[in-house]
């Protein structure tokens, strides 16, 4: 886990051009980046993966897989109105980010995703095993 | 996490004071920032908007269903709850960091609020609940009698 906290880019889609606020010349908008809460559940065919993303939405989910490593980055608009006055907060808003490394079995080809209330589901299924193949020997 | 709940504070000076130790207690907690793993009770927000107040709340995988809302007396009760999930053999997570169960929160309203106004939305895990304020009433004037 890592990524924990870190300034950001509002504009930003893209969570590798975060900088810090003494590289920019204006004050950024304070920014948070989370560690989204998960299940990881075993089936018969695969890895079920459960991650709960409130406030991120199909178009502003980004899940990708590269190099055996499957990274989720789910950005959250702000809810409130422009000049809202916050009056009491218990939750800072902030965006999602959160990557696995992927075991040898995954079939990589295969895997399917969907968003719903807030919950992102990840099946991750397994490779199919391959079936013994008899090897035949020759002698003299 | 806020450490002070908002009541009955929270439209006069004390709620500079609460944001004051609340940003202080919160720079102890810093290091947990990033993670949102076992919070039991879902957070809220309030924001005060000209002419209503919004409550949001991160309710993600709560159906509309399972939600319910009340108000009475003034108080303004969300109860909801998500299972586990569903054909999911308990013995087979290997990982589990989402909490499940059902929880409730009360939050005392402000006084002039138009409980009949009330909205809620509940759009990708997110609760947005709008509370209209009343309208003033016109001041009445009150015959004096005399001698």
């Amino acid at each position: 886990m890592s990524n924990e906290l870190s300034r950001a880019n509002p504009e930003s889609t893209d969570g590798s051009k975060q900088r810090s606020s003494r590289e920019r010349s204006t004050p950024p908008v304070e920014r948070y980046v989370f560690t989204p809460p998960i299940d990881i559940h075993e089936t018969d065919d695969g890895l079920i993966l459960r991650a709960d993303l409130p406030g991120v939405s199909l178009d502003t989910l980004e899940l990708q897989v590269q190099n055996n490593r499957l990274t989720l980055f789910g950005r959250v608009p702000q809810v409130a109105p422009e000049g809202a006055r916050l009056v009491h907060q218990e939750y800072h808003e902030g965006d999602y980010l959160r990557s696995f490394i992927l075991s040898d079995n995954v079939d990589h080809d295969r895997i399917s995703a969907k968003l719903t209330n807030g919950v992102l589901e990840v099946f991750l299924p397994h490779t199919p095993k391959s079936q013994p193949r008899k090897i035949q020997v020759s002698g003299s | 996490m806020a450490v002070f709940r908002w009541g009955h504070s929270w439209n006069d000076a004390l709620s500079d004071l609460e944001r004051e130790v609340d940003s202080i207690l919160q720079s102890v907690n810093q290091t947990f920032q990033g993670l949102r793993f076992g919070r039991q009770h879902p957070p809220i927000n309030l924001y005060d908007l000209d002419d209503h107040y919004l409550i949001t709340a991160e309710i993600a995988g709560v159906t509309t269903e399972d939600l319910d809302l009340a108000i009475a007396d003034g108080v303004l009760t969300i109860r909801g709850g998500r299972k586990l999930d569903e054909g999911a053999d308990e013995n087979r997570y290997r990982r589990q960091e989402r909490p499940h169960g059902s929880w409730q929160r009360s939050v005392s309203l402000p006084e002039r609020v138009s409980e009949d106004g009330l909205k809620a939305d509940l759009t990708n895990g997110i609760l947005q609940i709008v509370l209209p304020k009343a309208q003033d009433e016109a001041p009445r004037q009150i015959p004096v009698t005399g001698g």
